[in-house]
């Protein structure tokens, strides 16, 4: 058996933890097959600028992990059709007829960027100058976009769109979106000095690794303006601009101003594809819609089904480095899966 | 025929002589309570009304056709309708023929009136006539009639499934033994009425019982204990009316004058309220109907259980069921009797006394009212409105389109219209919040006011005092705009499902209106649930004490309802509903206010109002 063909590992998801499994696995000596939808590998991170804290190249983060896995065989514009359980393993069906057999799955598929439209008040798509973060970054990445005045003199970013939100459905915490709205407020910063800068927020979460100090940063060298406070009303001026009302809660004092950009901190969900294949292969799903792994301590990577196994942001908010370990440790996990199996 | 008994009187007849004087006893206390308990502008109003010779035929009609006829509910349910008709017009009848027969017969007893209801007992058959005749045949007639009732009455108790209803009141004890004591009176009526009829005469259904029984029986012994039973169960029957859910029965007939005299609840236990109270029937139609009550979920809070609470005096129950109430309207558009649920629940909301006294008198006017000078229309959106911000971007744009020159009173900031705390019971607090709000319409100028949001659209309505200013729905307005031609609209594929609003539908009574305007744009289909039994988005304003979990279930039940249509899309003109269901439904949800701005083109530029 050592001696014949390498054992193929499917990977559902081409993003970051996905190419970051399969490098891992590429070196173990399996065969790993990886499945993406789009047309593209990189998922998020692909459409990302610069990643905190180093502000480092995202687009060159994923060119660097695309070479690493070139020996691999991955399917582009692919999904998954279905899952069947076989005696032993599985068999994977694609959109484009490929069926694989394997012992191991590896899941893969991330988080949904939250739909902003769904919280209508902040004026998404009804607003004109009215932006989400990706789109932003999207911007920053040099696609054009109309919603962004050449010079913009003040710039607003609202905390917590679609996250810790019942209402959108959505309890958990993103974890991303604090430091992502602080990076941002920087960047703008650098961008047009003259402008300023609102961040309403209603908590800051800044617990990772430099982040306290580019919020530090954000308000000594930068002068951005951060309100406790969520956002009571956002409407549109005669002119186009933007007029926000918040309270600020720190002075208890209701605050009013008018923006010529609002960015709204999307948040992420729980990916709807993803839930109705995991429906399929009988996986548990969480409370907050996310995959359940076996327990959140010590088998983040595992799922309910023997053989099936999670990395990244398929079950819960995650950082890139967070989901970059996950990867890996879930690689050794499937490594080990098939090991003890031979 | 002639008497049988010279004195005409026999001790079996106590029972129901006794529960008789009590229930009039009872009825007369509580007509007398109700009417001191009624404001005397009311009480006034409602003598006023008893000798209007319109309000007076109005009464003599719905308490026919309802009491007795139950006519609205032979239009929901046949089945229910016939059942409870039967019982109420047969019984009805038996008592007018009983006394058309002692008139008749033996007039110088017609001051005993215990006679017409046993009349079978005290008299003997010395010829029969063709009026006898008829007259027994109608009584075995209507006798039947009410038996077939009381049989649907048994199979609803075992299937009400049958009867088209899902759900039922459960009964109290005193229900209990007034339905058992209800079922019993008319086969012991039969019975008695049988073992006398070789004696009295009878029809075609006790002569031929009466020959049967004495086949094997040969006897009179049979005769007095089933005439005793047959009076004992109507004595219990009337010793419990009141305290259960037959003290529907006299009450309907009061709440049926106290209504067309257009007397309002104003306090949640005393007056009128008592009287809705008292004539719930505890049918228990307002459980399925309730959005509440999906997934089996707060059925002990339907207003058929509130009627039960006030009249057992519960507070803390009566206080939980009010706060949770959606106030949709729903249990208020399906009731048969029109006990009014959401407005029993205001009332007792407006008792409580909060520490903190709201005070809006600083709010300043002034500013607001220099805003809105300068137009003949206003526009007001409603607070509403800025959490869904493309109902007022599209009303702008048909404005535009159609030349109209307006203001938009609440653009930036403005006045609540005050329904959220009238409908938290704060009723003072929300008349502060119309007269300031009034103020600033008055002296804008303005001789039109649209209104966008249902919910503010009825508190305009209703609540407030607009001298020459017309209040009109944009769904009014936008149909006016199109009928005169300055609005032009093109038709679209898109098949669209309308949600009624519970404030625009049941609250304001539109349901033709918004689906004309529709149709006119594009397909429109209906969800099984529509019009006045439209279920509530799960979202309003009523509840104070839902969480948010249960709204969801609600939400995505209501949302169950519309799809069944079909449609490509949803469509409602209430923003609340719209936000409600945009959280969780499958496919868009848009206002007609956007619909109609996408179908539009903008041709006319006259700048002019109308």
């Amino acid at each position: 058996m050592f001696l014949t063909m390498k054992e193929n590992v499917v990977i559902i998801g081409g993003g970051i933890a996905g190419m970051e499994a399969a490098r891992q696995l590429l070196l173990l000596g399996y065969n790993p097959i990886v499945v993406e939808q789009k047309e593209q590998l990189g998922g998020h991170v692909g459409k990302w600028h610069r990643l905190f804290p180093d502000m480092s190249s995202a687009q060159d983060l994923v060119r660097r992990m695309e070479e690493d896995i070139s020996e691999a065989n991955i399917f582009l514009e692919t999904k998954v059709n279905s899952i069947n359980r076989l005696r032993e393993g599985y068999q994977v069906m694609l959109s484009n007829g490929v069926n694989i057999a394997c012992r191991a799955i590896l899941i893969a598929s991330g988080f949904k960027l939250f739909d902003a439209t769904r919280k209508e008040e902040y004026g998404y798509g009804v607003y004109d100058h009215v932006i989400t973060n990706a789109d932003l970054e999207a911007w920053f990445n040099g696609n054009a976009d109309p919603r962004i005045p050449h010079a913009p003199e003040s710039v607003g970013f609202v905390h917590c769109v679609g996250s810790r939100d019942l209402k959108a459905g959505n309890s958990q915490c993103s974890k991303v979106c604090c430091m992502t709205a602080v990076k941002q407020a920087i960047e703008i910063k650098e961008r047009f000095p003259s402008a300023r800068v609102w961040c309403f927020y209603m908590d800051l979460r800044l617990f990772g690794k430099k982040y306290e100090d580019f919020y530090i940063g954000a308000q000594q060298d930068y002068a951005v303006q951060f309100v406790r406070g969520r956002i009571s009303e956002v409407s549109e001026a005669l002119g186009g601009q933007i007029q926000v009302k918040a309270e600020d809660t720190l002075t208890g004092k209701p605050l009013r101003v008018r923006l010529d950009l609002l960015v709204l901190m999307s948040g992420m969900s729980c990916n709807p594809e993803m839930t109705r294949l995991a429906r399929m292969a009988r996986l548990d799903i969480d409370s907050d819609g996310f995959l359940k792994s076996l327990d959140n301590i010590r088998s983040i990577n595992e799922s309910n089904r023997p053989g099936i196994f999670f990395a990244g942001a398929c079950t819960g908010t995650k950082t890139v480095p967070e989901t970059l370990a996950e990867a890996r440790a879930a690689a050794l996990d499937i490594h080990r899966y098939l090991q003890k199996g031979l | 025929m002639i008497d049988r008994i010279s004195s005409g009187f026999h001790p079996f007849v106590l029972p129901f002589l006794a529960g008789m004087i009590f229930v009039l006893g009872y009825c007369l206390y509580g007509i007398i309570k109700i009417l001191v308990q009624l404001p005397a502008e009311d009480r006034k109003r409602f003598f006023i009304s008893l000798v209007t010779p319109k309000t007076f035929l109005k009464n003599i009609r719905d308490i026919f056709c309802d009491c007795l006829l139950h006519v609205k509910l032979w239009k929901r349910n046949r089945l229910l309708g016939y059942m409870h008709s039967s019982i109420a017009f047969g019984w009805f009848m038996l008592i007018v023929l009983g006394h058309i027969e002692v008139i008749l017969f033996l007039p110088h007893r017609i001051h005993l009136f215990y006679y017409p209801i046993f009349f079978n007992f005290f008299v003997a058959e010395t010829d029969s006539t063709i009026q006898g005749s008829l007259l027994f045949f109608l009584m075995d007639f209507f006798l039947l009639i009410i038996l077939s009732g009381i049989a649907l009455a048994m199979i609803k108790r075992v299937r009400s499934r049958l009867f088209g209803m899902r759900r039922t009141a459960r009964p109290s004890l005193l229900n209990q033994i007034g339905l058992y004591a209800l079922w019993a009176i008319f086969p012991l009526r039969l019975l008695a009425e049988s073992f006398t009829a070789h004696i009295s005469g009878g029809s075609f259904l006790t002569e031929p019982a009466n020959w049967v029984f004495r086949q094997f029986l040969g006897n009179n012994l049979n005769m007095l204990p089933t005439w005793w039973a047959y009076s004992i169960s109507l004595g219990v029957f009337m010793f419990v009316l009141p305290f259960s859910r037959y003290m529907h029965i006299p009450a309907e007939m009061m709440l049926i004058p106290l209504r067309n005299a257009g007397i309002k609840i104003r306090n949640a236990r005393k007056g009128f309220a008592r009287v809705e109270v008292w004539s719930c029937p505890n049918c228990g139609v307002c459980i399925d109907a309730c959005p509440m009550s999906v997934d089996k979920a707060n059925i002990k809070d339907c207003t058929v259980y509130l009627t039960r609470q006030i009249r057992r005096g519960n507070e803390r129950r009566i206080e939980e069921i009010s706060d949770k109430c959606l106030l949709c309207g729903k249990c208020e558009a399906v009731c048969q009797v029109g006990v009014e649920g959401p407005a029993l629940r205001i009332m007792t909301r407006a008792e409580r006394k909060y520490a903190l006294p709201q005070d809006y008198s600083s709010i300043p006017v002034e500013s607001l009212t220099e805003a809105a000078k300068g137009s003949k229309v206003l526009y007001y959106g409603g607070c509403m409105s800025q959490l869904v911000p493309s109902i007022g971007r599209s009303m702008e744009s048909i404005f535009r389109k159609a030349g109209v020159d307006y203001k938009w009173m609440d653009r930036d900031g403005g006045i609540c219209c005050g329904r959220p705390m009238f409908l938290s019971g704060r009723i003072k607090e929300a008349e502060e919040i119309v007269r300031k709000n009034e103020s600033v319409i008055l002296g804008s100028g303005a001789g039109t006011l649209v209104v966008s949001c249902p919910i503010c659209y009825k508190m305009f309505k209703e609540k407030y005092t607009l001298p020459g200013i017309r209040i009109v729905h944009y769904i009014n307005y936008i149909e006016e705009l199109i009928d005169a031609g300055r609005l032009q609209v093109t038709r679209s594929d898109l098949c669209y499902v309308y949600h009624d609003p519970c404030e625009l539908g049941r609250g304001a009574g539109m349901y033709e209106e918004p689906r004309r305007l529709i149709g006119r744009i594009a397909g429109i289909a209906e969800a099984p649930k529509n019009r006045s039994e439209s279920i509530c988005c799960g979202g309003s304003l009523g509840s104070l004490t839902l969480s948010f979990a249960k709204r969801e279930k609600m939400t995505r039940n209501a949302l169950d309802n519309l799809y069944a249509a079909k449609a490509d899309a949803l469509v409602t003109a209430c923003p609340l509903c719209q936000t409600t269901f945009s959280r969780y439904a499958d496919r868009p949800v848009r206002d007609i206010a956007e619909i109609v701005d996408m179908q539009t083109v903008g041709t006319i530029t006259k700048t002019d109002s109308i």
